[in-house]
């Protein structure tokens, strides 16, 4: 078994070599080429098995997560689409859920749609919310509409007409027709999609398959050639945003899937390393140049949410485009290393602008002139400036201090060093209130979680935030710096399919809820051909929102796997009535428990254990001790501290800290009282002190 | 007192003060999201109709999370009230005081204000206070808001002038039998009592944490220091503002049929680094219930201040101490009890607006045109598919007017700040089907920037009969236009426009029979500067969008195809 992985980034395409035999890994790194992405990634992917001297024959399974539907729809570089709807509502997308995604920003810009009003058109139809027909299809309304939609150039259809969850035979005719009548034109209908209730976000997620579309076919055509033309005749696998994989085929099929393929690479990642660690339930934190990302894996899986958003402005609820499209739950901050520190009132505030990776932290040297949490990293001693990113760059130090101490120490009358522990501490603190989101208030215990950091930037802050949110350990997975790759080792094909059936659920239920089960296994079963997999080999899970009628808000309520027998039911309403009691503290036994979204996800089974990844062959010689100075104030500010580096680590040996080990991709700080050892599995697991 | 600790020590950490900030931020942001998770209530839930705060122990706003800005204002002022009826000595830990006084709380009925002291060592160290949207409190109509035929305010529910409601941690369970006796939705009621005790329970957790990593004089002297500067830059701010006395008239449609629109009418007084709002030349209280207390009054113009100075300043004790907001005793925004006033929600929007005109003589640039309005819709009766009553709540939304350098945003939610509610969702819930739901062509303020589309629903009604209670406005006087920029179209309310059209009144209650259809057309917002600025490209984009008519264009901005 040689498994092949690469995540194709907006600046690098990180590969991971993984040869299940000889146990043996190798990280691999180019510049992305973002024209066309697949060219530079199968450079690559030719370089590495040269060097490794692996014939492309003896790859067993490529595995891929790509960004490349993610800038379509940020960059507003779809296709052209046009969408058809039930007349009267042409404005479903223009609209949307009209709150400002800021209070108290009344002169905000809301998302531009990715369509224009002008290529919205309506046609004659009516379904009510019980799936009657009010209104038969006009069929000549539709025949209507071919010429303006031809003229309207459009190279992708979307239809979505009020009430198709509940009746989907409108939609169905109208897709054949207009089929017919704009061949090579794609069609894409809500009813397959997302049958789910919410005229609006079932819209957008159907504008937003329509419109990454043609881009996304582009490209796995792209991929596959160019894999054959290395002679590579190993399935190819895409991420969704769910953390599971699939074939080409459903990824051309449903494009929209596959936006948040790499974040979600990088959760699963952190589920399998806490996993080899002994620890089911990890917090993860992946930041990197612009943002941090933080997330969860509870039991060892992945939390998945059915819905979020691409695209958002200032990293606020509402502000970007909603999906229906199940995804690994992520909380994005803008705490980044480029993240910018300013003054204001006296105070440090970091981001949430970023000086990105261009022209990036003014340390790097290429025109930066305004002080970031790198260019503080780099002040405070965590960061060698002969020694960033293997020593492939070298850092401005000097830069760095005099920005800091011009914009921020002097305004604010205290050291450089003073100053640039201040960045560092609010941008800590600005991860911790998101932190506190997803742990505390998501009904989660940090002391019963182990937190992973990776990214470029994760493993320099990750003690502090452990620290603060009180969690007894800190992972720092081997290959930090190319996590989304070593994550696709980890993952299984998946698929996910759901509809809206508001239904009373009472120990009477059983039969009911058998037959939407039925119906939805018989759409899985469609996907699942799809998929390469036998059907016999295929995991099913379930699970459903449901609330007390009449409430606003659905939670996710795992169903029992298993046969749909007579006391099923009962079941569901016992798991409903603790799952509510957990988090609200009462029940309310006068209320009628309502279901109105149901889901059911087949995943393969695991085929194998979990990667280890090993570095041997990776490390350097043993080399002299190193000491530099680096700030930690419990010591006094700064104090001569051991520099480890990661290589040159044993299996089993432990380090107190005050500690900086070193690695290529990225920097951990140990804290003064805390424990680090290098795992078997190649982890680096950090032993949280808990004196303050 | 402890007043001498109240001074500004020299020598406050930069770096423990920024921290501090960011934590004391945190905190009412936790307690909003405990508050959300907890809520048993759509408003609360889904609507963000609540806020939530931290007072120092002398009763100072020193946070308040980022939900409805309709609490602004009036919390400081809850919170100075409830320390009178309660003073600390008289408080244990554990203890929570409720009340939702229109005059001492935010303005009517339903919203509950709940203050919570938190203790240390035996002391009180800060408050924790949030104000939570209730469903129902009793009163004439579900849901307790209705304006026409309501004369005073015993007619709009249960008064709770401020109770302990908790005491060492316990419920009074007689207090809250006799609460819950009074309103249509014990359930829901008595659930989100219960989220707002505890999300002040997480709060003052949250405040012991942050003073355990301080200590309480290193916190003291933060917090004064934080004030500070926040009151340093609000008065910046103001004094960048020209003196002078900057006026603004406009009105709003009558309360009912026959009784008169009302005069709204604002005079602000900039002076060095003080601004002092008063809307005194105003019209008076009304015998309807959608007067505006002092403290809602306050709240809106408070927001309204911030937004011209910065919009995204911290709210806290400091950046309000430089505004004063006033009204006559007895006029429409400072009415005395029992005025009633539980629909005061639809003077939010006018509040801005005049605000709004008055300063747009000075600042121009951060000036708009006046918004579509917005119309809030009640149909309730019985469902005779189930035969159980039903009620729908609708917010309609139209554009923002037009601004300096763009045009208004299309239908997004005007000062209030929730969601719509999926049409879908509202078909599956009540005995109605909408029948449209569209922006309305040609109804937009005309200017170089013009205003945002009015927005047309159509809701047909599907069961046996129904009472329509709609809280609208601009029926009567159109959302002004700025700099030369035209005002949008006026505000219509049709009953059954197909068949046999009658216009019926803003605010009028009406009851509806199986297959009416009822067609809200809320008014075009503002434009901003002349219209024959207007870029020809942003003419064209508006005919090929559908937002002008062809005639509309050669009419208005003289447009001639080429």
């Amino acid at each position: 078994m040689l498994r092949v992985a690469f995540d194709i980034g907006g600046t690098f395409t990180d590969f991971v070599l993984y040869d299940e035999r000889a146990k043996r890994t190798r990280f691999w790194k180019v510049l992305s080429t973002p024209s066309e992405p697949s060219r530079g990634a199968l450079a690559g992917l030719k370089e590495l098995l040269a060097s490794e001297g692996v014939p492309p024959s003896e790859i067993t399974h490529v595995l891929h997560a790509t960004t490349v539907a993610a800038n379509a729809v940020i960059e507003r570089k779809g296709s052209r689409v046009a969408l058809v709807t039930t007349g009267g509502f042409r404005d479903i997308i223009v609209m949307g859920r009209q709150k400002r995604y800021d209070t108290y920003d009344v002169y905000l810009e809301m998302p531009k749609p990715l369509i224009e009003r002008a290529n919205v058109f309506e046609i004659s139809e009516r379904i009510d919310a019980q799936g009657e027909v009010v209104e038969a299809l006009s069929e000549e309304s539709v025949k209507a509409i071919v010429p303006g939609l031809k003229k309207s150039g459009c190279d992708a259809i979307a239809v979505c007409l009020l009430h198709s969850y509940a009746n989907p035979a409108h939609e169905r005719r109208v897709q054949e027709i207009l089929s017919a009548s704009l061949p090579g034109v794609p069609v894409t209908i809500s009813a397959d999609i997302s049958p789910k209730i919410r005229e609006y976000e079932r819209a957008s997620t159907t504008v937003a398959n329509a419109y990454v579309q043609p881009i996304v076919r582009t490209y796995i055509g792209q991929l596959e050639a160019r894999l054959s033309e290395l002679s590579i005749r190993a399935p190819l696998s895409i991420m969704q945003s769910s953390g599971g994989l699939v074939t080409p085929a459903l990824a051309r099929r449903y494009p929209i899937r596959i936006v948040e393929s790499g974040p979600a690479a990088g959760v699963l990642m952190c589920a399998d390393v806490g996993r080899q660690e002994g620890r089911d339930h990890v917090l993860t934190f992946d930041m990197g140049g612009t943002t941090a990302k933080l997330g969860a894996a509870d039991k060892g899986e992945p939390a998945v949410t059915s819905t979020f958003e691409i695209a958002r402005e200032r990293f606020r609820e509402g502000s970007g485009l909603p999906l229906n499209v199940p995804s690994v739950e992520l909380l994005e901050i803008g705490a980044g290393g480029g993240s910018i520190a300013t003054v204001e009132m006296g105070v440090i505030r970091v981001g949430p602008e970023s000086a990105g990776a261009d022209p990036g932290p003014v340390c790097y040297g290429l025109g930066g002139k305004r002080a970031t949490v790198t260019d503080a990293n780099l002040v405070l001693g965590f960061l060698d400036p002969e020694y960033f990113n293997g020593g492939k760059m070298r850092l401005d130090s000097e830069g760095a201090a005099k920005a800091i101490e011009e914009q921020l120490a002097n305004p604010l009358g205290i050291s450089v060093l003073e100053a640039a522990w201040g960045i560092h501490r609010v941008a800590n603190s600005n991860m911790e209130r998101a932190m506190r989101v997803v742990s505390v208030e998501r009904g989660r215990n940090p002391a019963d979680y182990a937190l992973v950091a990776f990214g470029g930037a994760g493993p320099l802050h990750g003690a502090r935030l452990a620290k603060a949110l009180n969690v007894p350990t800190l992972i720092i997975p081997a290959g930090a710096g190319v996590g989304s790759a070593v994550g696709l080792l980890a993952a299984r094909s998946k698929i996910d399919v759901a509809l809206t059936r508001f239904m009373e659920i009472n120990e009477n239920s059983s039969s009911q809820i058998a037959d939407i089960y039925t119906e939805l296994t018989s759409l899985a079963l469609d996907d699942i051909k799809r998929l390469d997999v036998e059907p016999s080999k295929i995991i099913w899970s379930r699970y459903a929102y449901m609330r007390y009628r009449g409430q606003g808000h659905e939670r996710k309520i795992d169903l029992p796997a298993g046969g749909i027998d007579k006391g099923y039911a009962a079941r569901v309403v016992e798991i409903f009535n603790g799952e509510y009691r957990k988090n609200y503290g009462y029940l309310d036994p006068t209320s009628v428990i309502e279901a109105v979204d149901w889901y059911l996800v087949g995943s393969a089974a695991a085929t194998q254990n979990s990667v280890s990844i090993s570095l041997r062959g990776d490390g350097a010689t043993a080399s002299a001790p190193k000491t530099r100075d680096v700030y930690f104030p419990e010591l006094g500010g700064a104090t001569p501290c051991q520099v480890v580096n990661r290589y040159e680590l044993k299996v089993g040996q432990k380090i107190v800290g005050p500690a900086i080990v070193e690695e290529k991709e990225s920097t951990t700080v140990v804290l003064p009282g805390d424990v680090v050892a290098l795992s078997p599995a190649g982890s680096l697991v950090v032993s949280i002190s808990q004196k303050a | 007192m402890a007043v001498a600790s109240k001074s500004n020590r020299p020598g406050v950490d930069p770096i423990t003060m920024s921290v501090l900030w960011n934590g004391l931020i945190g905190v009412s942001e936790e307690m909003g999201s405990t508050l959300r998770r907890t809520a048993f209530s759509e408003a609360v839930r889904d609507g963000d109709d609540f806020s939530t705060a931290l007072f120092d122990r002398f009763g100072r706003l020193l946070s308040q999370g980022n939900f409805t800005p309709g609490h602004l204002g009036s919390m400081p002022f809850i919170m100075k009230t409830v320390m009178e009826y309660f003073p600390a000595e008289t408080l244990k830990d554990g203890d929570a005081i409720l009340g939702n006084d229109s005059e001492i709380g935010s303005g009517h009925y339903p919203d509950f204000f709940m203050v919570t002291p938190v203790f240390r060592e035996g002391g009180i160290v800060a408050y924790t206070i949030n104000i939570a949207h209730q469903c129902d409190v009793g009163g004439a109509v579900p849901g307790s808001q209705v304006i026409p035929g309501i004369t005073e305010a015993f007619q709009e529910g249960l008064r709770i002038l401020p109770i302990k409601i908790v005491a060492e941690g316990k419920f009074d369970q007689p207090l809250l039998r006799m609460i819950l006796g009074n309103v249509r939705m014990p359930e829901k009621v008595g659930g989100d009592i219960r989220a707002q005790w505890n999300a002040n329970f997480v709060g003052g957790e949250r405040v012991n944490r942050l003073i355990d990593s301080l200590g309480l004089d290193e916190f003291d002297a933060c917090v004064e220091a934080i004030l500070n500067a926040s009151e340093k830059r609000m008065r910046e701010l103001i004094s960048n503002i020209p003196d002078g006395t900057y006026s603004y008239d406009d009105v709003m449609d009558e309360a009912g049929p026959g009784t008169g629109a009302i005069p709204v009418c604002v005079d602000i007084t900039v002076a060095g680094d003080t601004i002092a709002v008063d809307f005194s030349r105003s019209g008076d209280q009304v015998a309807a219930g959608m007067n505006s207390y002092i403290n809602y009054t306050r709240a809106y113009a408070m927001f309204a201040i911030k937004v011209f100075a910065d919009a995204l300043l911290p709210q806290n004790d400091g950046v309000i101490r430089p505004i004063s907001i006033h009204s006559r005793k007895g006029s429409f925004f400072n009415p005395k009890f029992p005025a009633p006033s539980s629909g005061r929600a639809v003077n939010q929007v006018r509040i801005f607006e005049v605000i709004n005109g008055a300063l747009a003589q000075v600042l121009p640039q951060k000036a708009m045109g006046a918004f579509s309005h917005w119309t809030n819709v009640n149909i309730g009766g019985i469902d005779e598919r189930t035969g159980r009553p039903f009620v729908f709540y609708d917010v309609l939304f139209g554009g923002y007017g037009g601004r300096a350098d763009k045009d208004g945003v299309e239908a997004l939610a005007p000062i209030i700040n929730c969601p719509n509610i999926p049409i879908e969702i509202q078909e599956a819930a009540n005995p109605l089907l909408v029948r449209r739901c569209e922006l309305i062509q040609d109804s937009s303020g005309a200017g170089k920037y013009r205003g945002g589309s009015g927005l047309r629903k159509d809701i047909e009604l599907r069961t046996e009969a129904a009472t329509l209670c709609p809280i609208s406005d601009r029926h009567e006087t159109a959302p002004y236009g700025i700099f030369g920029g035209l005002a949008g179209t006026k505000a219509e309310t049709i009953l059954n426009p197909d068949t046999q059209p009658v216009r019926i009144g803003s605010k009028e209650v009406r009851r509806l029979r199986k297959g009416d259809v009822v067609s809200f057309r809320l008014a075009g917002a503002g434009g901003y500067g002349d219209p024959k600025e207007r870029p020809r490209a942003a003419i064209e984009a508006d005919l090929r969008e559908g937002h002008i008519s062809l005639e509309a264009a050669r009419r208005i901005y003289n447009y001639r195809p080429s």
